[in-house]
């Protein structure tokens, strides 16, 4: 499969992605300033940006790729500091870098990460100078991406395949549990994006861009007991995902506050967005006071008044992979 | 692997297959379906197949005990877990499915390991002693030992195996084609595949071959009544004897194995136990002494307890193995405490390893590692004393 991603921004890709290869654009690249502090940021409050659009998605869940493009490039854009989304994968990944989007796809149609999306990533990183056979759109197996509706693709073009039990032969143990990764994480990528989806868990509360990296390893299923509190954080700060993780996108399109991680219409609604950070503490943090904000809406009580504080959000901060204080966070509507 | 191939090997078939078996030695056959030259016993795909092998080797079979829940959510009732289950998702052991609010195994009749081994290396010691018994294994596990000695398939989800396609029948069949009076289901948990081990015992039965679980014990009460009620004994891995041990070596509750142990009494059923003494880390005097209170008051003095040694495995390769003295030193607390019949286990050729009658101190049964070198054994009971000694021995 192939992204069309337009003549125009072909080229300016490939200008771009020629000034990085260059020594003169390296070397540019190094001195690049950081991003201008907005009107109410500090230094050492991350960003979580919310990119939402009217209409995003038609009542029968077609989306419309003007308003994904705008949306989406609006919430990455805003997350790195940057103007655009192009200028923010340029800021974030190196020409040479192989990079991983890792999507969601467990619960089926409806709850999974939209192909659409993970695709326009996929755009953004190619107009910014990766070549697409560096850009992998990944999950665990070839079934479940398919039934999401995902073209699978091996050859020219970004691929996007999944791991399909091809997991590194090397048992690694990181804390609370020990598990096999991803082989392709494991030898291939260097650096990450975790696109996720905003929704609810039945055990850990919210399933979003944290949790996303269980899909990453052989053993998921035995990392679910205590909420997945132990489990979650120390498998993302495992530097396997850590030293890689760059960005972290929640797809909001069609989002569900409750009944996950499985589908359950009933509870879905169109959020009609994205989050997207660089902390992806933050922006679980954040996607986690959606969901709330939402249940509230719909009458349900707070998750934690059910028995499923996503305590693996707070844990990730203990750890030092990012602020989960929503105090500390700048959540900015784009 | 595409979804029609065969799982591995060519197919040369079933008879071929039973063939390779037969004259394949005891206790030497073959174990781990990776290492096997075999086919499937019956293509699983062939038109008129029972079987619907799916796509990464999976057999969706309707699971035995769950309950239905709100919003699709099904609870699995095989374990103490009690794993609640979204569509689409599995449980702890990775081995149950919830497909659209029905709860799925999907192991039944897709062993990935399978030997003839001696029953000693179960360890059984009251059981039909020196015969062997066909041993099997599918993927999963519901606990998550830090010494794990068969990780490679217990934690793993079954599509991440080799599996064969062997059916209840299959397996009572080739444990009688290969004179064994037994099939163990072993290595891996066989409370995940509890459907499966009720089948190959209902199987079993029908052609005078009896069915043993080798356990960790982690099963809620319905499950085990229902097998209770078909095997012929229940060995149990006591994996420490500390609650917060337990929760942290293995990710399980004590407390539910120790209830396993006293309804096991209860059905009557024959019950052999292994506590594996792990240095520095459950290998006190005072857990010994407990432990072997418990035993003793509870499951009764005359139930064979073996305490086995460790070797460094899985996540635990920092410790050193057990010392021998450790072992020792638990076996006297243990027949300190009222215990009968003690053993060592890994420790081939230790006195420990042998029966003696309680009666008259005499041995009963020599053995040197898995092997029963000499067995005076007399209709149950010591030839020089009369003493009956517990256990099935015909």
């Amino acid at each position: 499969m192939s992204v069309d991603v337009g003549r125009r921004r072909t080229l300016a890709g490939l200008a771009a992605g020629a000034a990085a290869a260059s020594p003169l654009g390296r070397a540019a690249l190094a001195f690049v300033p950081g991003p201008q502090p907005g009107p109410k940021s500090a230094p050492s409050r991350p960003v979580v940006a919310i990119g939402r659009r009217e209409g995003l998605s038609t009542p029968n869940g077609v989306i419309d790729p003007k308003r994904l493009e705008a949306a989406l490039g609006a919430a990455v854009a805003r997350a790195a500091g940057e103007p655009t989304a192009v200028a923010a994968m340029r800021r974030l990944f190196r020409p040479t870098d192989v990079v991983g989007i890792k999507v969601n796809c467990l619960g089926g149609r409806g709850v999974s990460t939209r192909p659409e999306v993970a695709l326009q990533l996929a755009a953004f990183l190619q107009a910014a100078g990766l070549p697409a056979e560096r850009i992998y759109v990944w999950d665990r197996s070839d079934r479940e991406l398919r039934a999401v509706g995902y073209s699978l693709n091996a050859g020219a073009g970004v691929r996007v395949f999944g791991t399909n039990e091809a997991y590194d032969e090397r048992l690694v143990d990181w804390g609370p549990s020990a598990s096999r990764f991803d082989r392709v994480l494991a030898h291939d990528l260097t650096a990450l994006v975790s696109c996720a989806v905003l929704k609810d868990h039945g055990l850990a509360g919210a399933s979003l861009s944290l949790k996303n990296w269980y899909g990453a390893v052989h053993n998921p299923n035995k990392l679910h007991d205590d909420n997945c509190t132990p489990y979650v954080p120390h498998l993302v700060a495992f530097p396997l995902i850590r030293d890689k993780l760059r960005l972290s996108v929640v797809d909001g399109s069609l989002a569900q506050c409750h009944g996950g991680p499985g589908r359950a219409p009933h509870w879905a609604w169109p959020f009609g967005g994205f989050l997207a950070s660089t902390d992806p503490v933050a922006a679980d943090a954040v996607g986690r006071q959606v969901l709330e904000e939402r249940r509230k809406e719909v009458g349900l009580p707070p998750l934690a008044a059910e028995g499923r504080e996503p305590g693996h959000i707070a844990g990730a901060a203990r750890l030092g992979l990012g602020v989960a204080d929503l105090a500390r966070i700048e959540r900015v509507e784009v | 692997m595409s979804g029609r191939e065969p799982i591995s090997g060519a197919r040369s078939g079933r008879r071929a297959f039973v063939g390779r078996l037969a004259v394949s030695g005891a206790g030497c056959a073959f174990a781990g379906a990776r290492a096997l030259d075999a086919e499937p016993l019956q293509d699983p795909f062939a038109a008129g197949s029972p079987l619907r092998v799916e796509e990464g080797g999976l057999n969706p079979s309707p699971a035995r005990w769950f309950k239905a829940l709100a919003d699709g959510w099904v609870e699995c009732g095989v374990c103490p877990r009690a794993c609640r289950i979204s569509e689409d998702e599995r449980g702890t052991c990775g081995t149950r499915e919830n497909r659209k609010g029905r709860l799925y195994t999907l192991v039944h009749s897709r062993p990935c390991s399978l030997a003839i081994d001696p029953v000693e290396k179960k360890p059984f010691f009251h059981l039909l002693p020196g015969t062997t018994a066909l041993s099997l294994a599918t993927a999963g596990c519901n606990l998550a030992c830090k010494c794990c000695q068969n990780w490679e398939i217990a934690q793993a989800r079954p599509e991440q195996v080799p599996s064969m396609t062997l059916t209840p029948a299959d397996v009572a069949m080739l444990a009688k084609k290969k004179g064994a009076p037994l099939v163990a289901c072993t290595y891996t948990e066989p409370v995940v595949f509890s459907e499966y081990v009720l089948d190959i015992a209902v199987a079993g039965k029908a052609v005078g071959v009896r069915t043993v679980m080798i356990s960790n014990g982690y099963i809620q009460e319905q499950p085990l009544a229902d097998l209770c009620r078909e095997i012929a004994a229940y060995k149990v891995d006591l994996k420490g004897f500390d609650e917060a041990f337990f929760k942290q070596h293995t990710g399980g509750e004590l407390k539910h194995v120790l209830e396993t142990l006293r309804r096991l009494r209860r059905h009557g059923t024959w019950t052999e136990i292994v506590a594996l003494v792990i240095p520095t880390q459950n290998d006190s005097e005072a857990e010994a002494r407990a432990l072997s209170r418990f035993v003793r008051d509870e499951v009764g003095p005359e139930t064979p307890l073996h305490f086995t040694r460790f070797h460094p495995s899985y996540r635990l390769q920092n410790l050193p193995s057990t010392p021998i003295a450790t072992l020792e030193r638990c076996r006297n607390v243990a027949m300190a405490e009222g215990l009968r019949f003690v053993y060592l286990g890994n420790v081939p050729g230790h006195p420990g390893e042998s029966t003696y009658c309680p009666g008259c101190g005499k041995v009963l049964i020599r053995r040197f590692g898995m092997a029963v070198a000499e067995n005076r054994m007399k209709d149950g009971a010591c030839p020089d004393c009369r003493r009956r000694i517990p256990g099935v021995w015909a």
